[in-house]
This record gives C-alpha cells, sequence and structure tokens, in this order.
C-alpha cells in the first residue's frame, strides 16, 4: 500500500558546496517545462491511491515563484489525498517573504527550512546566503509544524558555534531539528577544493543530544529530533520501509518490491524517460533493509509489524539473538532497538545485516 | 639380490646444507628417476617441506647402483634435519649402517651437525663426511676440512667434496656408500624380524609400514604378527620405492620396503615395533626407541565454533601419518571447544597449524606455547601441567618444576657478548664454552624450555645477524620461583591467554604482554582496559579507546542502496574475529603473549 509521495523540484538559486543532491541552476524556460513533464510523469505512473503524506524538496521548491507555485499545487490535485495529510515544503529563508507565505497558507502545513548554520563564515564556506531570521519568524505565524536543517562537524567550528546554533533554533522555537554531520561527498565543490572535515573523535552528537533534550524534544531518529507529536511522518515511510512514490528528476520511489530511481539528465526526462534504474528486491533483501532503515528510529523495530510483514518472530533470528546477546541491540515487549550506548557507532552493528541471509539463519 | 650387495644409508645435515639436493644427485646418477622426471628435491613431497626447504617426514627409496661390474642395491632413507624432529632421525639411522654426514662448505660445521653426528655415532653407523657446496665463492674448504678434523676425528683423505649444484663428487660419494659401508648383517633363514621405522596412512589402502628386515623374509599373504601390540594382519602388498612404489613379492634381509597389511587404524602400528610371523615368530624383538614425548603444549581452537569436528577430523587425519602429534579435547571459556596438542617442539607446531590451516581450511586460533610444568602441591602429590589453566591455586602449590635444556650454540666468537646477554635474559645459567676452531664456539648454557618456546630462534637470528646455529638436548627438571599471569579484558579474565612467568620476570612480561594486546585488538565500540594480573594483584594496564563514531549521518528516501554500498565496504575491511565476552579479539592476538618485544 503507497501512502506517500516525494516531489523533487530540482533548481536553485545558487549551488551549494556540500550538495550531492540532484539539483540545477534556475533557469525560467527549463522550470515551466520541467513542471509540464511532471505532470505527465503523475499522470502516467500514480495508481490513484490514498497518500497521507507529500514531501516537496529538492533542489529549492521555495524559488518557484506565484505562478510556478501555482502550477505545481494544480498538479498535486491529481492525488487524491486521505485525510489531515502531511504535507511538507522545502524552503531557504530568504524565500519566505509574506507573499509566498500567503500562497502555501492553505496548501502546505509543514515547512522544512534549510538554516544548516547561523554563522556567517560557515554559510560563506557552504555558498549560502546568510540565514534572515525575520523571515523565519514570519513563517513560524504561518506554520506550526517546522524543521530546521542544522549543519555540525565543521572544521572550522568551535563548541561556541554550535552551541549559539542550537540556542538560535531553540530561541525560535522550532519543533523539529534535522541535524546532519557534514560529509564530503565526491562530486561536490567542497570535495573537489579538498576541503578537510574534522578528523578527530568530538562529541558533538552527545553535546546536541543533551542540550535538545533538555528542551524537551524527543530523540526518535539517529538524526532526528521533535516535540512530541512533529515527528516527520513522511520520513517516518522511509525508516518503516514502506512504500512511496518518487516523482520528478532524479527521484526515487519503492513501490510493491521495486526500488527505482530518475534519470538526474533534464533533457532525457523532459523527453518522458523518467526511470533511470530499477531493482527487484527479494523477501531477504526487503528484510535486511528492515533492519538497516529500521534501526535508525530510537524506538526500534516494531516486533509485531515484523511479525506481520514477514511472518517471522523478530526474536527467533539468530543474529538477532547474537547481538542482544551482545548487548548491541537491547528488546522490550513491543521494539528491539540499538542500544542506547552504541548509537553513533550502529554502522558496525549495520553491517552485520548487509549480506545476511535470513533464511540460513 | 645378495644380501652382501646392500647398503643402507641416511643422510644428515644441518638445515640448508644440501642434504635433499644431494638426495636429488644420487637418485639422478642411479637412473632412479630420469632429468626430465626430475623434480627439485624430490623426496620432500610435502608442499611445506618443499617451500621451507626442510624434510619433515621420511622416505625410503631403493637405487640400483653397478660398482666394478657388480649390481648393488642402496636403500636411501632420508631423515628430517631440524632438532624437533631428532627423533625421527633416530628412528631412520636404526634402520641403517652408514649416514653420509653433509657439512656446507661456507657454513661449516653448525649445532644440528652435532646433533645428528652424535645420533649417528650412538647408533654404531659408519660415517662418510661430505663438504658440499664447493661451488660456492665463499666456500672455505680448508677451514671446514679442519673443522670435521678437530671436532669428530676424521682424516683428511675420508672427507669427499661435492657440489650437488653442478654434480660435482656425487659419483665419489656414491662409490664411497658401496666401499665403505658394511653390509647388512641378519640372517635371510632366522625367523623374521623387522623394523617399523615408519608408517603413513593411505586413504586407499589403510596404514602403510616402512619396514627394514634384520633377519628373514615376508613373502606375500604372510601372515604378521606385531611383536609389542600382538596384532596380526595379513601382508596384502609388499613392495619397495624406487623412488615410486614397486610392488614385490618377497623382503629379504637387509632390505627396506613397505608393508601393506590393510591395517585401518594407526594404532596397531607402532613405530619401533618388530614384526614377525604368526606361525614362526622371533624370540626377541629389535630394541625399540624411546617414543618421543610432546615438550610443548598449546590449545587449538576453530576461528569458527561449528567448525570444531572438522578439527577433530583434521588431528585424527594428521595423527596417521604424526605419531608424535597429541591432542586431547579442552573446553576454554573463551575460546569454547578445541584441543591440548603437544608438539616435539615449536617448529613442528608451526607446521602443524599451518597444514591444518592449508590441507584442511580450518582457520585456527593457537594459544601460547607451555612446556609440561612438575608441581608438588601442599598435601605433596606431585602432578604435571601442561597448560596455564590447569595450574592449582596459589595456596595449594609448595614448589614448581619446569624442564631444563642444555644448548649448543654455534657461533662466530664475535657474537659471544650478544648470545651472553641473551640467555642471561632468558634466566639461562652458563656452563662452559668451546672453541671449534679460531673464530667459532660452542656455547653451552642452561635455559628453562619455556623460554625456547617463545622468541628465543628469532631473538638468537637477530642477535648474530643469522650467523648463530641452535640445538639443544633435555637435561630434566628444576625448581622455579614460577607464577600464573592472568590476562583480563574489560574486566573478565581470558583463560586462553593465561601464561606462567618467573616472578623476577612477571611485571616486564605484563607490560609487553598489554601493550601487545592493545595493538593486536582494534578499538571497540566502547573503551576496553586490558589488565595483567597475579592473584588479585594488577602489575600492568593498558587501554584500548572507544572507535571514532561510526554512524550514517542522515538516510531518506533515495538513500538505502547508496547507504548499503557504504555498510558493504565498510564490512569488507572487517577481519573475523572471536568473540570473547564482550571483546571481539583477531586470532592473532591469542599468540601476542608470545611478544617479548621490549619497549
Amino acid at each position: 500500500m503507497i501512502k506517500a509521495v516525494y516531489i523533487h523540484i530540482p533548481f536553485c538559486e545558487n549551488i551549494c558546496s556540500y550538495c550531492d543532491f540532484c539539483k540545477l541552476h534556475k533557469n525560467e524556460k527549463w522550470i515551466n517545462d520541467y513542471l509540464e513533464e511532471l505532470q505527465k510523469e503523475i499522470k502516467q505512473n500514480y495508481k490513484g491511491e490514498k497518500i497521507k503524506t507529500i514531501y516537496i524538496g529538492g533542489g529549492t521548491p521555495s524559488i518557484l515563484n506565484i505562478k510556478q507555485l501555482e502550477k505545481l499545487f494544480q498538479i498535486l490535485k491529481i492525488i487524491n489525498l486521505d485525510k489531515n495529510p502531511e504535507i511538507t515544503f522545502e524552503a531557504n529563508p530568504e524565500d519566505l517573504t509574506k507573499e509566498k507565505l500567503e500562497f502555501l497558507k492553505n496548501k502546505i502545513n509543514r515547512l522544512s527550512i534549510g538554516i544548516q548554520t547561523f554563522n556567517n563564515k560557515l554559510l560563506k564556506l557552504l555558498d549560502r546566503k546568510q540565514v534572515n531570521i525575520e523571515n523565519i519568524k514570519l513563517a513560524k505565524k504561518y506554520f506550526k509544524n517546522i524543521n530546521a536543517d542544522l549543519m555540525y562537524n565543521f572544521n572550522e567550528e568551535t563548541k561556541d558555534i554550535l552551541k549559539n546554533d542550537i540556542e538560535k533554533l531553540l530561541k525560535l522555537d522550532i519543533p523539529h531539528i534535522s541535524t546532519y554531520s557534514l560529509i564530503l561527498e565526491p562530486h561536490t565543490k567542497l570535495y573537489i577544493k579538498n576541503y578537510q572535515i574534522k578528523n578527530e573523535d568530538t562529541n558533538n552528537e552527545e553535546y546536541i543530544n543533551k542540550i535538545l533534550k533538555e528542551n524537551g524534544y524527543i530523540h526518535y531518529e539517529i538524526s532526528n529530533y521533535s516535540k512530541e507529536g512533529y515527528e516527520s511522518k513522511h520520513n517516518l515511510t522511509y525508516w518503516n520501509n514502506e512504500n512511496y512514490y518518487g516523482f520528478g528528476l532524479g527521484a526515487s520511489g519503492y513501490i510493491n518490491n521495486e526500488r527505482y530511481e530518475n534519470t538526474k539528465n533534464i533533457t532525457k526526462y523532459l523527453k518522458g524517460n523518467y526511470k533511470e534504474t530499477s531493482h527487484i528486491l527479494d523477501q531477504n533483501e526487503t528484510m535486511q533493509n528492515e533492519f538497516i532503515l529500521g534501526f535508525r528510529k530510537i524506538k526500534g523495530i516494531n516486533k509485531q509489524k515484523f511479525k506481520q510483514k514477514y511472518n517471522i518472530n523478530i526474536n527467533d533470528l539468530k543474529i538477532i539473538k547474537e547481538l542482544i546477546n551482545k548487548k548491541q541491540i537491547l528488546d522490550n515487549e513491543d521494539y528491539i532497538y540499538i542500544n542506547p550506548k552504541y548509537l553513533y557507532y550502529s554502522n558496525e552493528i549495520l553491517m552485520n545485516f548487509i549480506d545476511i541471509h535470513f533464511h540460513k539463519q | 639380490m645378495k644380501q652382501e650387495n646392500i647398503r643402507n644409508f641416511s643422510i644428515i645435515a644441518h638445515i640448508d646444507h644440501g642434504k635433499s639436493t644431494i638426495a636429488d644427485r644420487i637418485l639422478e646418477l642411479t637412473g632412479a628417476i630420469t632429468e626430465r622426471e626430475m623434480q627439485d628435491q624430490l623426496l620432500d613431497s610435502m608442499d611445506i617441506e618443499r617451500e621451507r626447504g626442510i624434510t619433515i617426514k621420511l622416505n625410503a627409496v631403493q637405487l640400483n647402483y653397478k660398482y666394478n661390474n657388480e649390481d648393488y642395491t642402496l636403500h636411501l632413507i632420508d631423515t628430517p634435519g631440524h632438532v624437533d624432529f631428532s627423533y625421527e632421525v633416530s628412528r631412520s639411522l636404526a634402520a641403517c649402517e652408514g649416514a653420509v654426514l653433509v657439512v656446507d662448505a661456507a657454513q661449516g660445521i653448525e649445532a644440528q651437525t652435532l646433533a645428528n653426528v652424535y645420533l649417528a655415532l650412538e647408533n654404531d653407523l659408519t660415517i662418510i663426511p661430505v663438504i658440499n657446496k664447493i661451488d660456492l665463492p665463499n666456500a672455505d674448504i680448508p677451514k671446514v676440512k679442519k673443522e670435521l678434523k678437530d671436532t669428530f676425528g676424521f682424516d683428511d683423505e675420508e672427507i669427499i667434496l661435492t657440489s650437488a649444484k653442478t654434480g660435482e663428487g656425487i659419483k665419489e660419494l656414491v662409490d664411497a656408500i658401496v666401499e665403505r659401508i658394511p653390509a647388512p648383517k641378519g640372517n635371510k633363514n632366522d625367523k623374521l624380524k623387522a623394523l617399523v621405522f615408519d608408517s603413513h596412512f593411505d586413504p586407499y589402502k589403510g596404514v602403510i609400514a616402512l619396514v627394514r628386515i634384520f633377519d628373514g623374509e615376508i613373502k606375500t599373504k604372510d601372515k604378521l604378527k606385531m611383536m609389542a601390540t600382538n596384532a596380526t594382519h595379513e601382508a596384502v602388498e609388499l613392495g619397495i620405492y624406487n623412488p615410486k612404489e614397486h610392488i614385490k613379492d618377497t623382503l629379504t634381509t637387509g632390505e627396506v620396503g613397505y608393508i601393506n597389511g590393510s591395517i585401518k587404524s594407526i594404532r596397531d602400528i607402532k613405530v619401533g615395533d618388530t614384526i614377525t610371523l604368526e606361525n614362526n615368530p622371533a624370540q626377541k624383538a629389535l630394541p625399540g626407541y624411546r617414543p618421543m614425548k610432546p615438550m610443548v603444549f598449546c590449545g587449538l581452537y576453530p576461528l569458527e565454533s561449528s567448525k570444531y569436528p572438522d578439527l577433530r577430523e583434521a588431528l585424527d587425519k594428521l595423527k596417521l601419518n604424526d605419531a608424535a602429534l597429541d591432542f586431547e579435547p579442552e573446553t576454554s571459556k573463551a575460546l569454547g571447544f578445541g584441543f591440548r596438542c603437544g608438539f616435539l617442539g615449536l617448529l613442528h607446531m608451526e607446521i602443524t597449524l599451518e597444514r591444518i590451516e592449508r590441507e584442511f581450511g580450518i582457520e585456527l586460533i593457537a594459544t601460547s606455547p607451555s612446556v609440561i610444568y612438575k608441581v608438588t602441591q601442599t598435601n605433596n602429590e606431585i602432578i604435571d601441567v601442561d597448560s596455564p589453566v590447569k595450574m592449582p591455586d596459589r595456596q595449594k602449590i609448595k614448589t614448581i618444576e619446569e624442564p631444563y635444556i642444555r644448548t649448543n650454540i654455534l657461533v662466530p666468537s664475535e657474537y659471544i657478548g650478544p648470545i651472553m646477554e641473551l640467555c642471561q635474559n632468558k634466566r639461562g645459567n652458563y656452563i662452559s664454552m668451546e672453541y671449534l676452531d679460531q673464530t667459532r664456539v660452542n656455547i653451552h648454557y642452561e635455559i628453562p624450555l619455556s623460554e625456547i618456546v617463545y622468541d628465543f630462534f628469532d631473538k638468537l637470528k637477530g642477535a648474530t645477524r643469522g650467523y648463530a646455529s641452535f640445538d639443544y638436548d633435555l637435561i630434566g627438571y628444576k625448581e622455579s620461583n614460577l607464577v600464573k599471569m592472568d590476562i583480563l579484558l574489560n574486566g573478565e579474565v581470558v583463560d586462553a591467554l593465561s601464561v606462567i612467568v618467573h616472578k623476577d620476570f612477571a611485571y616486564k612480561r605484563g607490560k609487553i604482554i598489554v601493550e601487545a594486546l592493545k595493538k593486536q585488538i582494534p578499538r571497540q565500540m566502547f573503551e576496553v582496559p586490558i589488565q595483567a594480573v597475579i592473584g588479585s594483584k594488577a602489575i600492568a594496564r593498558a587501554d584500548i579507546k572507544a572507535m571514532r563514531k561510526n554512524v550514517l549521518a542522515k538516510c531518506y528516501g533515495g538513500d538505502v542502496s547508496r547507504k548499503r554500498k557504504l555498510l558493504e565496504k565498510q564490512k569488507e575491511g572487517k577481519k573475523k574475529m572471536k568473540m570473547v565476552g564482550s571483546v571481539e579479539v583477531p586470532q592473532e592476538a591469542f599468540l601476542a603473549v608470545l611478544s617479548m618485544d621490549e619497549e
């Protein structure tokens, strides 16, 4: 059952130095053509399911002008919405003008703002504009459900910068915070100019964790914090290993047992060649993903849902017994989860699932 | 074949002095193999033997040779060169009347040369001294001749000069074998007495015994009786190696050959036993050998616990061809099910481990080698302890005795200083020193065997830039001030890492071991303290810091396949480890206790 839709708007005013997502410089002609094509793709592939969450990401969806936004939301009318859907829209602070906020007011109900940091030196390193705090304050008047992205692990970083960033977010009372440890991905500007990220043990994660929890946030996923009731329903789809549509350039989707990725080539896309790769998963790989994704949730994997999905008692799996024995994972009546002590070593634990054959267990 | 035209001989030499190459040349000269069939060092058929350039198992080959228009039958019985295998050397020498003593023209007499010559003399063998590798640019024939004359009392004209590489002197040597080595004594009409000097297991035929007939004859289908075990078997097949198997109807007095008695259990054939005829038995057996007892013990555990039955099978199979290998089941809290194995020495242990890993594909964890300690308890009961785990509580121990050896260390005199320092560090007592010539000495120390099983060979090589050669005799037990030292990983005793050390050296050893373990054990998800303790007293400590964080920072819809690739890549770099309590430990770490490096 498909309950989630991701829509990719690849255009940006300028390209951030760390970004390895699918992105293009803004170009009015392309944007218009792109929206037309996006409509075709959705019409062609969407099968009419009742949808609970839509996530409009980028790129930078917020750079679209009102006319283009009108077109976008007109397209979205194709999608059959469940009641009380969560509709997220990604925005850069500088785009959050009164005009756009007014427009979005009744069309979306969750805003994800790319703040990253308030420090101007670091923003410059990231090729991002200074954060317009007034815009964010304004946005808060329109939307309650807001996420802010927070980045850390800069080489130039000091405890003070991180502390200041978090304090500003707390002061703005933003109910959802996504944290990102800066990673150098190939084909990014930072990578090409051979930027060195922090190469020493830090306790940034613990610091963020402590301060956010003290301020009433729930740590519900390895890099995500929210006030109660403000978890990202859409992103939980991914971590629950559930199906979702992905529409637009470079978008990826997971439908039935197929994981696919759309082309990142705008010319190809505009010619109607959407899908670039397709991978059919067998039950074993699906189960592997269930663990690799599911263990990202602090609460862990729901035993009953696992049983429903795979007809296997999760506690009967040999690997689960072993890991519980090693205290690397823990369990209670309903959930199985990573030992909080080892949360930031979770790759060491997830590695066990990458090549496992469950039927041989 | 006339009995007086049979010659039985072995070749004895220090390692690397060219024993196997000389054997190959003799085989070529006597036409046993054509040059085309020639594979270097044909007699060494095991891979490890050829790689290490040493002979482990003996082989016996029959050769035909024409001398002064007479046909002669020569039996060449190969011997291992290393001190660990001196038991096997003495076995093969007992089947011979003569021995060819090979000495390297550049190296001269070495420790194992001495050991082998003494063994040959004990067996009353005629010795033919050979200086080999005379083609080497640094050959010093006069010097080596002088050593042979001074040390063993040979005459100038007795000594044969050869180059196994060019073939020079080989014919002269084979002539000398015919001329000098006496024909076998014994009477073909007497009751059968055949000495079993080796056996091996053939998967198709069962146990094959290598025998030397001292009296009488064996014919196919004879009913044979093993005089020690009283087992009886039919001689299904008889034959010789030339070097290929060659079936014969009869083996007669003086001959060396094999018997296939369709014997399924290696225990029915005891090496050193005498075979006679069931219906016409000899009265008295030939003098056997004192069976060599294992000297060095270690625990062997499969890296994967599920391979335990495979390991048992591998040890069973090796035991068929290696009577000296001893093993019994053992359980370790840290490592699970395994075996306590006894070996003749360190080399024997290393070769066995390598064969298990290579021939049977079982990855092993070996615990640090131990000797047998004789422990007198407070109730005056004396027990043998071959593993630190079996050491009784300190309160129950009155005294501990440990085995000592006496060394022959042959070394150029300029290295006397470093050798003495090394032996002193190994708790050695200086006994004496003899000059072989003006520049070379034989140094005798008494050293605890337990010190030798660690890194003595390596240290010796290092201290003398490879110029020293070393051999030892066991001289018995002496009381020592020994204690058991335990190693704790993350607060838990790892039984497989316990060692027995001299009290005065405990602090230093403890420090070295914890530091070595710190290097060997990778960082874990948490900090791991390593402690060396005696009783409840900690004497050394090192901490393994927790590893760097390792987490997928963000993971959303499109990331799954990329994150999987990252995890795959990270996993590739992981070694297989053994879970010991809460700590993952790599195979090699269990030998870290062997490490003796200072600083």
